[in-house]
């Protein structure tokens, strides 16, 4: 089969997304500037480019989801420079290599009110050119050496413009020429790149001069490779101002859809006796799993969790306890399809919490009895593994009484790769600054298919499942969790649950599953089945396969108290958190609201006795009254 | 269907042994044996037996309508101690209201692009209106809207405006039903037990009023529903005695359509200061426990507006088979509290019921079907 040739600018920023297509045996690179790479797709001399956005405009490319090279903020590369102000130029030298950027720059001095003549030049001329009353546009590795009097960053400009994010390129085809393994070759070759740009930066710096400390920066806190709603909202933004004023087509974007399927061939298996062996606590394997995914009426599931709920949990007790869920910054480069929190580091509403705004937070918590921080937030691309560890003390030393549930493997991941650490050391310096346990956030759907398609910069799997075992071969136990409902298919899940059990046999750290649906409002992945009914069949199924799980918990936050009562009946035998706060699911529409009071008689009502328990699962106090 | 191995396994465990043996010879169980299975505890296995009764009746179908609600007023003179609706006037000072006839028919007749079938109408006990606003305002639908089925009026208004107007039940239910009513809503049933309505709703209809009324329309040709108003002060036998007056009356006529318990929301009432909402548990407890004892009722209705949407479609699964309908603009609950929407559009109940692994069946208010929609084709997007 032929390979797919695909056009690729040669700047130090494309490296991460091309360098994994080195040898490959789908896709071939052939190198232009970004000008070049638009004419060469245009004139069908390559299949796909990563094409400036400008270039998108009239034409019917299919765009590939989830990848760009993009900035929010500064972005050190897309300058326009001169001698004087801007506000004083009559002239600007356009680089000629560039379309965006010069559509970018026009956008940008329109809005500050100025009006020059706009002159096509290279930009090493124009740049020698810019002098007195002349700017000129420079774009690229070569905008590392400008120095000029007055540099305006457009990707700064930009977003205090807009408050968006801006996306330089996109990887882009012909319509129809892009099968599913292309779009996952390239987000394999990304993936690959992403992780070795401390690499890549050195190579950049031994092959051109000048400080690799500085490339790194660029390529792991200027550039973003992810592409969310956010950056999506600032495309469309772009596309619509230069629509307005006249620069370019109006344009509506067309994404290449991803449906790969491997599916593997299934043993005939009864769904009678599926049950029957769930019931009884008999392994179930991923054929059964899956039959009883698809065919198993709600309550017969119900039914034969709540048997294995029996066996585990008999005394009826259910327990909760009384945490604080913190999310220490919005601010994340991984912008998954499914989330309506993060927000990009130059946006209007991103915040990375203060200490004084945390110790208000956690002195509430006490104050209500709270015993457990949960803490997470976003990647950010700035805060190192001293941030972390320096917070955590100081948490620590103020009260020695709380317990730190905190980073998810996502989390861990990205501050051993931002601190150049591994993994391991990673855990032990943050085990060491008052790390106690870790919540098992991010798993989503733990199958590269479905995860490649909803969050394609996120961990894979492996890297997440690499996590979990790391930290529990430290100590530290962890929870799991399952997002469904983001149109994964039964054998996803299912390959969800058996990783996780397989884990599970070889480290005992999970303490408890927790399964909720995706919440889609404020984002634009559309969601498959998120009803109670898939919800209390999923828990249900999550409590037969996860037999080596000793707890699993009720989301009443996401479901309403009603659905996790009735979860309580079918497999649960925990109903979380009190809510003292919670930012996640309500950013995505999301908004139930329980004391202890509220939880404790939910659990009662039910037929159960409710008490109050710490991380580790431990009972800390039958509450008195139960009612049988 | 006979049930399942794990549900035997489940309710012998929990000794409703006999009471299952009961259900599946198609014997009726007693007050006791309902009281037991409320108290129960294991809502699988008692969600389990429910819905072999409901799918014995009615397979995998689940019903709903398209319908509007119209309150005319919410002016009234009673001092129900659950309601947020009521205000005890319209005066300008006041958030009561009244609409004129002309506003209401215009009301109604404005949803008519929707494709409703049915327009449910209830309003407060206003001290002063005419009888002839409540006939006119029927009458006037009825001849601008003829193929709309009019459900109206709860046996609470029928009762005050008999005595107000000084006329017999038989009297007013065929004056209503000449004007235009085609079938009467089951409201203001509240808790029948003395003990709780001289609590909760001590100066309207009692429950030998409340039940005399129906049963004068069952005998008069009209279909009514019937509802129980549960979570606040009264106990689990007090809602089994609630059952047992509509089984026997039902045993009688026959007339009622549906049984629909609703849960009491607290805010903005009296009642709401001291007790919580009923939890979800509940409801489904209830309504499983209702199919099961209520043997001579054709269905049982998870009203969303009361459950949430999530709730409702999870009661699909313990014993009901009507989740009501579009149900544009309700106000009662709402004022209480209630935070789901104030409508659902016919694709989200097809979505709701088709992921509950049942089949959407539109119906007319009589429970006839109107359309069983067996394919997912896609439908056009009311309200």
């Amino acid at each position: 089969m032929p390979k797919l040739r695909a056009a690729a600018i040669s700047y130090l920023n494309t490296w991460p997304l091309t360098v994994g297509l080195e040898g490959s045996r789908r896709i071939e690179v052939v190198k232009a500037v970004p000008s070049g790479c638009a004419t060469m797709l245009e004139n069908g001399e390559v299949d796909l480019a990563l094409v400036p956005v400008g270039a998108l405009a009239g034409k019917d490319y299919e765009i590939v989801p989830g990848l760009a090279i993009g900035c929010d903020g500064p972005v050190q590369t897309v300058l326009l420079v001169g001698e004087q102000s801007p506000v004083v130029w009559d002239e600007v030298f356009l680089d000629t290599a560039s379309r965006t950027s010069v559509i970018l720059s026009r956008i940008i001095l329109d809005d500050m009110g100025v009006r020059p003549r706009y002159t096509p030049m290279p930009s090493e001329e124009g740049v020698a050119k810019a002098v007195g009353t002349k700017g000129a546009l420079v774009i690229g590795d070569r905008a590392f050496d400008v120095r000029k009097n007055q540099v305006l960053d457009l990707g700064r400009e930009w977003s205090r413009l807009t408050g968006l994010p801006f996306l330089f390129a996109v990887w882009a085809a012909r319509p129809g020429v892009l099968r599913p393994e292309d779009v996952h070759e390239l987000m394999r070759a990304a993936a690959h790149g992403l992780g070795v740009r401390t690499e890549l930066a050195q190579r950049f710096a031994r092959e051109r001069g000048g400080d690799p400390e500085r490339y790194r920066r660029y390529l792991t806190q200027r550039i973003r490779y992810a592409v969310g709603p956010y950056e999506l909202q600032g495309v469309e933004a772009f596309l619509a101002k230069a629509a307005e004023k006249g620069f370019l087509p109006p344009t509506k974007l067309r994404f290449a859809d991803d449906h790969l399927r491997t599916v593997r061939t299934r043993r005939k298996v009864s769904l009678e006796t599926a049950l029957q062996k769930g019931a009884d606590g008999e392994r179930l394997d991923a054929d059964e799993a899956e039959l009883l995914d698809e065919k198993a009426p709600i309550l017969e599931l119900g039914l034969a969790a709540d048997l294995r709920r029996r066996a585990l949990h008999g005394d009826g007790v259910v327990t909760y306890i009384v945490s604080r869920n913190v999310n220490y910054t919005n601010v994340c480069t991984t912008a998954c399809h499914f989330c309506a929190f993060y927000r990009p580091r130059g946006h209007a509403e991103a915040y990375v919490l203060g200490r004084d705004e945390l110790a208000r937070k956690i002195d509430e918590t006490v104050a209500l009895g709270g015993i457990e921080i949960l803490l997470q937030g976003g990647l950010h691309p700035d805060l190192g593994i001293e941030w972390y560890e320096e917070l955590f003390r100081w948490v620590k030393a103020r009260w020695p009484m709380i317990n730190l549930h905190a980073l998810s493997p996502e989390e861990i991941w990205h501050i051993a790769r931002t601190s150049e650490l591994e993994l391991g050391a990673t855990i032990e310096r943050l085990v060491a600054s008052g790390l106690d346990s870790i919540p098992g956030g991010g798993a989503e759907v733990l199958d590269d298919e479905v995860r490649r398609r909803i969050a394609p910069l996120k961990c894979s799997t492996d890297e997440w499942l690499t996590v979990m075992q790391a930290a529990h071969e430290k100590g530290l136990r962890s929870t799991a969790t399952l997002m469904f409902g983001v149109g994964e298919e039964a054998r996803h899940r299912v390959n969800h649950l058996v990783r996780l059990r397989e884990l599970q046999d070889r480290t005992s750290g999970f303490t408890a599953f927790i399964c909720w649906p995706f919440q889609s409002m404020n984002t634009r992945l559309t969601p498959s089945d998120t009803s109670a009914h898939a919800y209390l069949r999923t828990n249900a199924l999550s409590r037969l396969v996860l037999d080596n799980v000793p707890n699993v918990q009720a989301s009443w936050v996401t479901m309403g108290g009603g659905v996790a009562q009735a979860a309580l009946h079918m497999g649960c035998n925990d109903f979380g958190s009190v809510m003292i706060e919670e930012n996640v699911v309500s950013a995505a529409g999301t908004t139930f609201q329980m004391d202890a009071e509220e939880v404790e008689r939910h659990i009662r009502d039910a037929g159960f006795h409710p008490a109050r328990r710490n991380m580790k699962y431990e009972r800390l106090m039958a509450s008195a009254g139960a009612a049988g | 269907m006979p049930i399942s191995a794990l549900a035997h396994r489940a309710l012998e465990r929990d000794g409703l042994g006999p009471i299952r043996d009961k259900v599946l010879a198609g014997t009726r169980i007693t007050d006791s044996d309902a009281l037991r299975l409320l108290e129960a505890a294991d809502l699988a296995a008692v969600g389990a037996l429910a819905n072999h009764v409901r799918e014995a009746r009615h397979g995998d179908l689940a019903f709903y309508n398209r319908n509007v609600h119209l309150n005319p007023t919410n002016v009234c003179v009673a001092t129900c101690k659950f309601c947020s609706f009521a205000r005890p006037d319209d005066k300008a000072a006041s958030d009561g209201y009244t609409m004129s006839v002309d506003e209401a028919v215009e009301k109604v007749l404005s949803r008519r692009p929707l494709g409703i079938t049915e327009v449910h109408m209830v309003a407060g006990l206003h001290p002063t209106l005419p009888w002839d606003y409540y006939t006119e305002l029927l009458r006037r639908i009825r001849a601008a809207w003829p193929e709309l089925t009019i459900k109206a009026f709860t046996a609470i208004e029928i009762h005050y405006w008999a005595q107000r107007y000084g006329k017999t039940y038989a009297q007013v239910l065929t004056e209503l039903r000449d004007a235009g009513m085609d079938t009467m809503p089951g409201g203001g049933a509240e808790i029948f037990a003395p003990r709780v309505r001289r609590k909760i709703c001590d100066d309207k209809a009692t429950a030998d009023e409340w039940l005399e009324i129906h049963r004068t329309a069952h005998r008069l040709g009209i279909r009514t529903n019937s509802t129980m108003l549960y979570g606040h002060i009264e106990r689990l036998d007090e809602r089994v005695d609630h059952m047992r007056r509509l089984r026997e009356l039902q045993d009688e006529t026959g007339g009622f359509q549906v049984f629909i318990p609703l849960a009491f929301h607290p805010e903005h009432n009296m009642i709401g200061k001291a007790f919580p909402k009923p939890t979800g548990y509940d409801a489904l407890r209830t309504l499983a426990v209702a199919r099961l004892y209520l043997d001579n009722f054709d269905h049982v209705k998870a009203y969303w507006v009361s459950l949430g949407e999530r709730l409702a479609q999870a009661a699909l699964a313990f014993g009901v088979d009507d989740l009501d309908g579009t149900v544009l603009e309700e106000r009662i609950y709402h004022m209480a509290g209630a935070t789901v929407p104030q409508a659902l559009s016919e694709r989200t109940l097809h979505e709701l019921i088709r992921a509950a692994g049942r089949v959407p069946a539109e119906r007319d208010s009589h429970y006839r079907i109107l359309k069983v929609h067996d394919t997912p084709a896609p439908v056009a997007a009311h309200a």
